[in-house]
């Protein structure tokens, strides 16, 4: 496996292209923007497999890639759209998805709107987790930025309106964003790769349902210090099939509460950035057709830090707090305690050029939340010699986008 | 005697002193960050704008100036006036201010604007593009824009 990540980490070096290829060509006098990215990781932890790879013997099941064209039509409008595929594990399995697809009018600073399927705009990087370029860190803080749950926040079919308010100098400035649209999970995600195994034994043909909600963020006055919180209701409905009774029989779940809070600040300065949010995500289901009711409490904090040494060099480093109660209910068992990850993280990342990156990032974890009641990274068909209590990984990437 | 002519000579030197705030300030007012003045294309009606309402235009949150003028901003890619510009209006670092474009290109809240090179090819990008708005080292001939005054 070493020999493997120095060979990766070789190939990266000298893949690294010099130039970058033309992307924008004129369509009636207007300029089309094309834009891509692409990134390969490699994943090995010491017992428990990790995030639907097999970790323990080093998986580089672990890509994802997108493409994007926009343009604008006048002055305030504009047209995009991306696609997005991933292979990670078992999630993704190469489908590819249509990301995002937007048709923007902005009237001026502090009033516009946009439609289509739109990135949902929850925390500070709900609508950028894919792109690894963007972020100092290989895995975003997971207590969070699940990998293996994104299709629950990324995007809603619907609309927004969005914008910005000077307050005054002494004030800063205030942005905002609401939203309203359907979520449509794919079929590769973690919920229904867990719900797939037993006990539930439950195959989706549909997962999803109404998104609402919005996003408030405070440029303070101080430069560098942004505060921000967001809430997101849901409806969301699943319909599918099961042979957990023996025959297999229509499935239906559906919730009766779904909701995210989330908190944010970050401070940035010069070489220096620091973050941290907190998100309570709960719900309350009726299951199995509304044989059974199930009650699901996330909370997951983290504060992360990161530091550019040199041009080309950032080192960070987080600590990411996970823990999930699944309360007393009538009908299923419930679990002895709660469930909880704590992971450490420190990080490098080497810019090869402005447009290729490396990284290389260590995780240290405690407890593997509760595998059998929602995605957590860790899962139990991935996992038969059952989970050990602590898991250490080292996670390799490369990225390039123009 | 002597006081009266040392009295002249400190009002003198008072004087000089207060032409040279009064020059540096209107300077300054021109090229407020580390040297840079801000230039934009002629069609631009405006002949200044606030620091707020240029933050919004490199930032991509308008794209007209409070009298209606669309504006597009062009950037280079790097030197000293552009590390200057980046940090003393937009409040960020350079990678930081990419960092931000990209994160608008790849979520489709907008596009990455206009890149050349240095104060020459800012200045000839501005001069013959409508609407264009830019930046220059306060020493760099920028014939055939205007000057924004940036309050």
């Amino acid at each position: 496996m070493r020999r493997a990540i120095f060979y990766f980490l070789l190939g990266c070096v000298g893949a690294a292209p010099a130039y970058l290829p033309a992307q924008d060509f004129k369509v009636f006098d207007r300029t089309v923007q094309v834009h891509g990215f692409v990134s390969q990781g490699i994943a090995y932890s010491n017992d428990n497999n990790w995030l639907t790879m097999q970790t323990s013997v080093g998986s580089y099941s672990f890509t994802d890639f997108g493409a994007n064209a926009s343009m604008p039509l006048t002055d305030k409008f504009r047209i995009g759209a991306q696609i997005y595929d991933r292979n990670l594990g078992q999630l993704g399995r190469w489908h590819p998805s249509l990301d995002w697809a937007v048709a923007d009018y902005r009237f001026n600073k502090w009033f516009g709107i946009r439609g289509g399927k739109v990135k949902t705009a929850l925390g500070l990087y709900n609508d950028t987790q894919d792109l690894d370029f963007l972020h100092t860190f290989a895995l975003l803080p997971q207590s969070i930025y699940a990998i293996d749950l994104r299709d629950s926040t990324i995007a809603h079919e619907g609309g927004d309106v969005y914008g910005s308010v000077s307050l005054s100098k002494k004030l800063g400035t205030l942005s905002y964003t609401g939203y309203a649209g359907q979520r449509q999970d794919s079929h590769y995600g973690g919920y229904p790769y867990l719900l797939k195994g037993a006990p539930a034994l439950i195959n989706f043909s549909s997962y999803g349902g109404l998104q609402y909600g919005g996003d408030l963020r405070w440029s303070t006055p101080l430069k560098g210090l942004l505060a921000g919180i967001s809430r997101m209701d849901e409806n969301i409905d699943g319909y599918g099939t099961t042979t957990a009774f023996g025959p297999l029989t229509p499935y239906h779940e559906w919730s009766k509460a779904d909701w995210t809070n989330q908190y944010y600040g970050q401070y940035a300065h010069d070489k220096l950035q620091i973050d941290s949010e907190y998100r309570r995500y709960w719900r309350n289901q009726e299951i199995y057709s509304g044989a059974f009711s199930v009650q699901t409490d996330v909370r997951g904090w983290y504060v992360a830090g990161a530091y550019r040494v040199a041009k080309r060099l950032q080192l960070g480093s987080y600590y990411s707090r996970y823990s999930i109660d699944v309360p007393a209910q009538v009908g299923l068992g419930v679990p002895a305690e709660s469930g909880h990850i704590y992971d450490k993280v420190v990080t490098g990342r080497v810019d090869l050029n402005r447009f290729m990156n490396v990284k290389v990032e260590g995780h240290f974890m405690d407890g593997y939340g509760l595998p059998g009641y929602y995605p957590s990274g860790f899962y139990t068909v991935d996992n038969p010699q059952e989970l050990k209590p602590d898991t250490s990984a080292l996670v390799v990437k490369t990225g390039f986008n123009f | 005697m002597e006081s009266h002519f040392m009295k002249i000579k400190t009002m003198k030197n008072l004087k000089s002193i207060l032409m040279a705030v009064a020059i540096l300030a209107l300077a300054s007012s021109y090229a407020l960050a580390g040297g840079v003045k801000v230039i934009a294309n002629s069609s631009v009606k405006a002949d200044s704008v606030s620091a707020d309402e240029l933050k919004s235009v490199f930032l991509e949150e308008t794209s007209s100036l409070r009298d209606g003028s669309h504006v597009e901003p062009v950037l280079a890619k790097g030197g000293a006036a552009h590390e200057a510009f980046v940090k003393d209006y937009l409040g960020k670092s350079d990678a930081a201010l990419q960092t931000y474009y990209r994160s608008l290109v790849f979520t489709g809240k907008g596009s990455m604007p206009k890149t050349v090179g240095g104060d020459a090819e800012i200045a000839a990008y501005v001069a013959k593009t409508k609407g264009a708005i830019g930046y220059v080292s306060a020493g760099a001939s920028a014939e055939g824009t205007k000057v924004l005054e940036v309050k």
